[in-house]
C-alpha cells in the first residue's frame, strides 16, 4: 500500500525531550526531593510459604530517625492490581513466596532505614510450599490458595484458559503427519533500568504521589481506591519515565506503602527498590511448560495444532498467563488448553508481550523441526502457513506479513546462507534462523486537548507517560501533521493527573493508536475554529480551507492565503481543541501487527559460545510515524530476546527456595557485546484504522527474536535446543564429540 | 550499606598502623583500592564495616616501571592501566588481555590490580545475605546441595567457590610475586602462595592478615622462545566472570618445550597450577595429540557437581586450544 505524502511523520526524528534524558537534566521520579523527605525501604520475607504470627517493632521504633513502620498488623490495604483472581494486599498474610513484602520503614537516611530493617522482629510458622508448577498441579500437592493451585478465573482471566476453532480431531485426520514436543521457557525479569521509586506527599486531605508509572491514570484511580480517597484529593505525577516493560501498570504496592508512611510519619517519604527488590518484589515474564500437536500435509502445510501449556504465575496472578505465539500462522483447526498455576515463586505477570516470545519460541522451534523432519526449506514452511485469517474467523484490517517475510529474507540472504541444519563443519559452526512475530493492534478510547497560543505554537495535552518509546515525540508529530504548523511549535504537557486528561496508559502497544487517534481529533477541532474565522477573511467556505506549515489557504487556490497566527487573533487569546475519541472497526475484522525476523550465528565447538553474527527484523506496523524511535523500539526488543535466549532466567535455589540471582550481573541481561548491528526494515504498510496509517511497534519486536535465534542455533549445531536459556553449558553437552 | 567511617590514608605504613589499631579495638575494617568489588558487597550488607581504609590516596602506588628483570606493578594501578601498557602489550600480550577480559571497562577504570587479587568471590550464596555460609561463618557450603553450575569441579570442599580473577592464573603462570606490607615489614613472595585452599581455610581466599596489605606485583621478563596465552569462556561479552579460562606459558627450543606453565581459572578455589601437565610437555613437541593428552592430564582428578560436567570438558578444550596455538 502506498504511503500518503506527509510533512512530519514518517521522518527519523530525534526525540522532543532527547537532550535533558541524555544530559541527566530530565527529571526522574528518584530525583524528586522534597523538603523534610524520608526514606524507605521493604522488609521481605525469608519463607517460600509462612503464617506471620507476630511482627515486634519496638527495637526499629527505637533506633534514631526512623519515623514510621507498616505491616500488615497494623496497615489494611488493598492491592487491586496485584491480584486478578484474589484479594492481595500491600501485606499479605500468609506470605507466599521468598520476596513477599512484610514490612515498610521510612527513616530520615535510607541507611537508617535499612538498618530498622534488620531490627524488626517477625515470627513466622512456616508452612509448606511448592516451586514448580507441573508439582503445584499434582493433588497432593501443598496449596496456596484453599481451591488450590490451579489459578481461578474472574471475569477479566479464565483458568484453565481455553481456545479453540475449527476440529482438531479432523485436521489430525487429514494430515500425513503428526508431531509432538514439550518446549519450556523461563521467569526472565523486565530488567528496565530505572528501579522502583515512589514518593508521596499530603497537603492536608490531598495526596500527591510522584509515580513511575506507566499509566498515570490507572495509577490514581487504584491508589484513590486501594485508599478511599476521591479522585480529585489523587494527584500522580510522572514527567520522565526509566521503563518498565510492563511492570509498571497501574499502581503497585509499594505506590500505597509509600503515601501510607507518609501520612503515618507526616512527612514526604520517598521509597526506593533496590535492584534485587525489583528482581523479586515485582514480578518477571512467565515461565511455561508448552506441549504442542501438530498435523502436516507431506508439503508442511497445518492441517491441526493443540497446545497444552503449564504457565508458572508465582504467588499471585496479575495478568493472563496466557500463551499466544500460534497467532502468527493458519491453523485450519486449533485448540489450546493454558493452565495458569501458581508456586511459592516471584510473581509473573506483563513483561513486553506478555504472552509471545516464550510461546513464538515454542512453536517456531516446533515448525522449524517439522520442516527439517519434512526436508522442506523453513522458508517455504514459514511464508506457506504465515497467517491470513485471525482466530480462524476475522479478516485483518491490514496484513504484510509476506512483505516482512519476502523482504526479510532477501535482505539477509536466506537463499545463498541456509544449509541444511547440521551441515555447518568446523572450529565455528554456522547457522541462519527465521520466525515469525507480530502484536495484536487494537483501538480504543484516547483524551487530548491542544490549545494553540496567539502566536500559532500550540500545547498537546495528554495523559500519556514516555515510558522511552519516544511516545512524547510521536504525540507532538501527530499534532503538527494534523494541526498543520512545525514541530517545533509544539510543547507537549503529559504526565500529571490535576492537568491531563484521562490516558489508558502506555502499556499493550496503544498509546499511538489510542492517544494518537484522539490527537488528530483535537486539532481537527481546532481546524474547525480556525477555518470558521479564516473563511470570513479569505472569502471562501470552511471545508475548502487547508492549514499547512502554518498558513491558511484555499485549497484549490493556495495563493489565497493568510498566516495561522492572523486567523487567531479573530478569535481570541487562544483556541481550545478537545477530543474524547474511541473508534471501532466493523464487526468480522481484527487488526495485528507483523514481523519476521531473521539471524544469523556462530556456534563455537569448543567453548558452546554462540555469537550473533546478523540480525535483520522486517516489520509491519503500518505508517512509521517516527522513523528514528520505532527503529530503537525495534532494537530493544531484539535486544531483550538475545538476553531471554541465551542467558536470563530467575534461578530460585531448590534448598532455600530463595532467588540467588536477583541482580544485572547474575541475571545476565545482555551488553552492548552480545548485540549485532541489528538491520530493521518497515515494510511498505498503511493500515485503515490508525492514525496516519500507524500500527503499534513497542512490543512485536520482541515476539519473534528467541525463537529466531533457537532456529538459527538449531541450523547451526543440528542440535535442537527445548528449553530456555540456550546457555554454552547446554550446547556443548550437545555438540561435545 | 551500613554506616561506616571512611580514612584516607597517605602511607602504607599510615594504612598497616590503622589497620592494627583496628583490629585490636575488635573493630571491623577493610581497606579497598577502587572500591568496585568491596562496595557490592557492602550494598547487599555482605560486608558490614565500620572503617574503610582508602589506599587510593596513598601516592606512589600506581605504576608499572619495567627493567631487565620484568616489570614492577604497584597494587594501585588499575586494570585498565596495565590492559593498556605499551610495553606490557609488546612482551606479555596475554596479560594485557587477561587483564582486559575482566569486568566491564567502568570497573577496569577503576578495579586495582591489588584488589583484582584480593576480590571475594562472586559465588551467589557468599554474596546473598541471606544464606549464612560456610565462607561467612556459618556451617554449609550451600553449593552443595543448590545450584553449583558455577562451582568448583577441582580442589573444592568444604567450600566450593571458584577464584574470579582473570589476573591470577595469568601471573602465576609467569611466575609472579607479590609483595606484602604487613605489622612485621614487608616481605615477597611467589604469588602461587599468596591463595590459600578452603581445605586451609575455607574463610579467607589468600593469606592476607588483618593488617596486611598488597603493595606490588613483579613479573619477570619472559624467557626466551616463551610464548603465553589467556583463554576465557564466558556467557557474556562483558561484565561477566570466567566459567573457565586458562592461561599457558609455553617456552620452547629446537622443536621441543622446554618449559611449561599451565593455569585454570574458575574450576577451583584458587588459580589451579597443573604441575603433572606441564611436566607432560617438558621436553615434547606440542601436536594436537600432545596437547589433548596435557588437558586430560590437567583435568585428572576432577569431581564436578551436578551442575558443572560440562567444566571439565571445556576446560580440556581451552588447555588443548592454548597448547596447540603455543606453537
Ligand atoms: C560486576 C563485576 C564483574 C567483574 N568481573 C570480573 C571478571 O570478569 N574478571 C575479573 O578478574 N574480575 C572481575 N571483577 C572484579 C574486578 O576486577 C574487581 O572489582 C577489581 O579489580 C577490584 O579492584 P578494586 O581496586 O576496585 O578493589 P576493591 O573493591 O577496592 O577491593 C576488593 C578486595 O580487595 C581488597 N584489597 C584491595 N586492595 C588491596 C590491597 N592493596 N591489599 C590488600 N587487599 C586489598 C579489599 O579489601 C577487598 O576485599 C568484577 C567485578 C564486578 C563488580
Amino acid at each position: 500500500m502506498a504511503q500518503k505524502e506527509f510533512s512530519v511523520v514518517g521522518k527519523a526524528t530525534p526525540r522532543i525531550d532527547g537532550f535533558e534524558r541524555v544530559t541527566g537534566k530530565a527529571e526522574y521520579t528518584g530525583d524528586v526531593q522534597l523538603p523534610g523527605m524520608l526514606y524507605a525501604r521493604v522488609l521481605r520475607s525469608p519463607h517460600p510459604h509462612a503464617k506471620i504470627l507476630s511482627i515486634d517493632t519496638s527495637k526499629a521504633e527505637k533506633l534514631p530517625g526512623v519515623k514510621a513502620i507498616v505491616h500488615s498488623f497494623n496497615t489494611q490495604v488493598t492491592w487491586a492490581s496485584g491480584g486478578l483472581t484474589q484479594k492481595r494486599m500491600i501485606f499479605n498474610n500468609p506470605v507466599r513466596y521468598v520476596g513477599d513484602a512484610v514490612a515498610a520503614v521510612a527513616a530520615t537516611d535510607r541507611y537508617i532505614a535499612e538498618d530498622a530493617l534488620e531490627l524488626i522482629e517477625v515470627k513466622y510458622e512456616k508452612l509448606p510450599y511448592v516451586l514448580d508448577a507441573a508439582a503445584a498441579l499434582k493433588s497432593d500437592a501443598p496449596k496456596i490458595y484453599p481451591k488450590g493451585n490451579l489459578s481461578v478465573g474472574d471475569g477479566r482471566v479464565t483458568a484453565p484458559i481455553r481456545e479453540q476453532w475449527g476440529d482438531v480431531e479432523k485436521g489430525f485426520k487429514e494430515a500425513d503427519k503428526v508431531f509432538e514436543d514439550t518446549y519450556i521457557s523461563k521467569h526472565v525479569n523486565n530488567a528496565q533500568m530505572e528501579r522502583r521509586v515512589s514518593v508521596a506527599k499530603w497537603d492536608g486531605a490531598k495526596l500527591t504521589v510522584y509515580a513511575s508509572t506507566q499509566g498515570i491514570s490507572n495509577a490514581r484511580g487504584d491508589i484513590a481506591k486501594a485508599l478511599d480517597l476521591p479522585l480529585s484529593r489523587v494527584r500522580v505525577v510522572c514527567k520522565y519515565m526509566g521503563a518498565g516493560f510492563g511492570n509498571k501498570n497501574q499502581a503497585q504496592d509499594y505506590d500505597m506503602m509509600t503515601a501510607v508512611l507518609a501520612k503515618t510519619a507526616g512527612q514526604p517519604v520517598k521509597l526506593e527498590f533496590t535492584r534485587e527488590d525489583d528482581f523479586i518484589g515485582m514480578h518477571g515474564r512467565w515461565a511455561s511448560e508448552q506441549h504442542y500437536k501438530v498435523g502436516v500435509k507431506k508439503d508442511g502445510t497445518i492441517t491441526a495444532v493443540e497446545l497444552n501449556a503449564i504457565t508458572n504465575m508465582g504467588a499471585y496472578r496479575k495478568q493472563s498467563g496466557d500463551l499466544t505465539g500460534c497467532d502468527f500462522y493458519n491453523i485450519p483447526n486449533y485448540k489450546k488448553v493454558v493452565s495458569p498455576t501458581h508456586t511459592n515463586t516471584v510473581v509473573a505477570a506483563n513483561y513486553r508481550a506478555p504472552a509471545y516470545p516464550q510461546s513464538v519460541f515454542g512453536f517456531a522451534s516446533m515448525l522449524d523441526q517439522i520442516a527439517f523432519d519434512l526436508g522442506v526449506n523453513p522458508y517455504d514452511m514459514f511464508l506457506k502457513n504465515r497467517v491470513r485469517v485471525s482466530k480462524g474467523k476475522s479478516q485483518f484490517t491490514s496484513n504484510e506479513m509476506e512483505a516482512c517475510i519476502v523482504e526479510g529474507a532477501k535482505k539477509i540472504g536466506w537463499q545463498e546462507k541456509w544449509h541444511p541444519a547440521g551441515a555447518s563443519k568446523g572450529a565455528k559452526l554456522h547457522g541462519i534462523g527465521m520466525a515469525l512475530g507480530g502484536y495484536p493492534f487494537r483501538l480504543g478510547l484516547g483524551a487530548a486537548t491542544i490549545r494553540l497560543n496567539p502566536d500559532a505554537t500550540a500545547h498537546v495535552i495528554v495523559g500519556v507517560v514516555d515510558i522511552g518509546t519516544g511516545a512524547k515525540s510521536t504525540m507532538a508529530i501527530i499534532a503538527a501533521e494534523a494541526l498543520g504548523i512545525p514541530l517545533d511549535q509544539i510543547q507537549l504537557a503529559s504526565g500529571d493527573t490535576d492537568v491531563t486528561p484521562y490516558s489508558i496508559g502506555e502499556s499493550s502497544s496503544r498509546t499511538t493508536s489510542f492517544t494518537g487517534t484522539a490527537v488528530i481529533a483535537a486539532a481537527e477541532d481546532v481546524r474547525k475554529q480556525i477555518f470558521a474565522v479564516a473563511a470570513r477573511e479569505l472569502e471562501a467556505k470552511p471545508e475548502e480551507l487547508d492549514l499547512k506549515n502554518g498558513i491558511v489557504f484555499l485549497k484549490s487556490n493556495p495563493g489565497q492565503k493568510m498566516p495561522l497566527v492572523k486567523a487567531i487573533r479573530k478569535v481570541e487569546s487562544e483556541i481550545i481543541g478537545r477530543a474524547t475519541t474511541n473508534p471501532t472497526w466493523p464487526e468480522g475484522f481484527d487488526g495485528k501487527c507483523f514481523a519476521a525476523h531473521f539471524c544469523e550465528v556462530e556456534v563455537d565447538r569448543f567453548t558452546g559460545q554462540v555469537r550473533l553474527t546478523r540480525y535483520v527484523a522486517a516489520h509491519d506496523s503500518g505508517t512509521i510515524i517516527n522513523r528514528l524511535t520505532a527503529t530503537s523500539q525495534v532494537k530493544g526488543g531484539v535486544v531483550q530476546g538475545i538476553g531471554m535466549a541465551f542467558t536470563e532466567e530467575l534461578l530460585i535455589d531448590r534448598p532455600t527456595a530463595t532467588p540467588i540471582n536477583p541482580n544485572y550481573r547474575d541475571a545476565k541481561v545482555p551488553t552492548h557485546l552480545e548485540v549485532p548491528e541489528i538491520e530493521v526494515l518497515f515494510v511498505d504498510a498503511s493500515d485503515p484504522y490508525g492514525p496516519f496509517g500507524g500500527k503499534p511497534v513497542g512490543e512485536p519486536p520482541i515476539t519473534a527474536s528467541v525463537g529466531t535465534i533457537a532456529n538459527a542455533i538449531f541450523n547451526a549445531t543440528g542440535k535442537r535446543f527445548k528449553e530456555l536459556p540456550i546457555t554454552p553449558d547446554k550446547i556443548l553437552r550437545a555438540i561435545q564429540v | 550499606m551500613k554506616t561506616f567511617e571512611n580514612v584516607d590514608v597517605k602511607s602504607v605504613k599510615e594504612a598497616v598502623g590503622l589497620l592494627q589499631k583496628f583490629a585490636g579495638e575488635k573493630k571491623n575494617a577493610a581497606v579497598v583500592g577502587g572500591g568496585s568489588e568491596y562496595l557490592q558487597l557492602m550494598k547487599v550488607r555482605v560486608a558490614t564495616p565500620d572503617y574503610i581504609v582508602n589506599l587510593k590516596t596513598i601516592p606512589g602506588l600506581n605504576y608499572i616501571k619495567e627493567d631487565a628483570g620484568g616489570f614492577r606493578i604497584g597494587a594501585l594501578t588499575t586494570l585498565a592501566e596495565l590492559e593498556e601498557h605499551k610495553g606490557v602489550q609488546e612482551k606479555l600480550l596475554f596479560l594485557s588481555q587477561a587483564a582486559g577480559e575482566a569486568a566491564s571497562p567502568q570497573i577496569r577504570n577503576a578495579g586495582t590490580v591489588a584488589g583484582n587479587l584480593c576480590q571475594r568471590p562472586f559465588c551467589w550464596y557468599f554474596r546473598s545475605a541471606s544464606h549464612v555460609c560456610l565462607r561467612k561463618g556459618g556451617e554449609i557450603c550451600y553449593s552443595v546441595a543448590g545450584d553449583n553450575r558455577y562451582h568448583a569441579i577441582i580442589g573444592g570442599g568444604p567450600s566450593y567457590i571458584v577464584h574470579p580473577s582473570d589476573l591470577a592464573p595469568a601471573l602465576v603462570a609467569l611466575d609472579a610475586k607479590i609483595k606484602i606490607a604487613g605489622p612485621a615489614g614487608e616481605k615477597t613472595i611467589p604469588l602461587e602462595k599468596f591463595f590459600v585452599t578452603p581445605q586451609v581455610n575455607a574463610r579467607r581466599e589468600n593469606i592476607l592478615g588483618p593488617a596486611d596489605i598488597v603493595t606490588e606485583i613483579q613479573v619477570p621478563a619472559p624467557k626466551t622462545g616463551s610464548k603465553g596465552f589467556y583463554y576465557k569462556a564466558r556467557e557474556r561479552q562483558a561484565w561477566d566472570h570466567a566459567i573457565v579460562s586458562v592461561a599457558t606459558v609455553v617456552q620452547s627450543g629446537s622443536g621441543a618445550v622446554r618449559d611449561a606453565r599451565v593455569v585454570l581459572g574458575g574450576v577451583a578455589p584458587i588459580p589451579w597450577r597443573v604441575p603433572k601437565a606441564e611436566e607432560f610437555l617438558r621436553g615434547k613437541a606440542i601436536d594436537d595429540a600432545a596437547a589433548q593428552k596435557a588437558a586430560e592430564i590437567a583435568l585428572d582428578g576432577a569431581r564436578p557437581m551436578k551442575d558443572n560436567v560440562y567444566k571439565i570438558d571445556l576446560a580440556k578444550n581451552l588447555v588443548r586450544q592454548a597448547l596447540v596455538a603455543s606453537v
